[in-house]
């Protein structure tokens, strides 16, 4: 008698790893992940630093290079740098968009010494320049973070 | 810096300093950066100045 056709081909069971490697996987999984981390926020505490860590020279230069500038022309324009102290939902998210720059918030906070001016249009657009840079900075140490995991970046 | 910067250029300088940032987060080789870099400081220039032309109407 024939075997019937539609018969399911037998899937073989998945060879377990020996057990003395599992762990050490594991930990190595574990140690380059916490590595990664590391170099997250550090690329956001000091902007392309996060690079720098992985000999990633050129682009550690232009983010920081990039964020600098933007720091620098935002509080020379007199924009707003918002505090933790906002008043409405859009000065709290303003806040974290500044707060990304790490250590160039408190660069922006030193330089602009006479405080914030947005009654000219120059105002305005250093509020923008500053929050721009901190978004820059984030978004950099995303992708600092992202090729310390080993993503192609 | 002997004036304010106007408009034009405060969006310019914007474009470019985001653009050489994108160029060179975004791609690898410094051909490829330097092409990233000019297309998009294009689209923002263009999309910049057609914003502002959209928005003129109602500036009155």
């Amino acid at each position: 008698m024939n075997e019937p056709a539609n018969e399911r081909p037998q899937l073989e069971p998945p060879v377990p790893e020996p057990a003395s490697t599992q762990p050490h996987k594991s930990l190595e999984a574990n140690g380059r992940e916490f590595f990664a981390l590391l170099i997250g926020v550090a690329g956001w505490a000091v902007p392309g630093l996060g690079h720098a860590l992985q000999k990633m020279w050129g682009r550690a230069l232009a983010v920081f290079l990039a964020v600098g500038a933007l720091i620098i022309l935002g509080a020379g324009m007199r924009g707003n740098l918002f505090t933790s102290r906002g008043e409405d939902a859009f000065a709290t998210l303003g806040y974290f968009a500044d707060l990304g720059s790490g250590a160039f918030y408190a660069l922006a906070r030193f330089l602009e010494s006479a405080g914030p001016d947005v009654s000219h249009s120059a105002g305005d657009y250093g509020t923008r320049f500053l929050a721009t840079a901190g978004v820059l900075n984030l978004l950099s140490a995303l992708h600092a973070y992202e090729a310390a995991r080993g993503r192609k970046a | 810096m002997r004036g304010p910067l106007t408009h034009l250029q405060s969006m310019l300088l914007f474009a470019l300093i985001i653009s050489l940032a994108f160029g060179t987060l975004g791609r690898r080789r410094p051909a490829e950066r330097l092409k990233y870099a000019a297309w998009s400081f294009c689209l923002f220039v263009i999309v910049g100045v057609a914003i502002g032309w959209l928005m003129f109407p109602f500036s009155r």
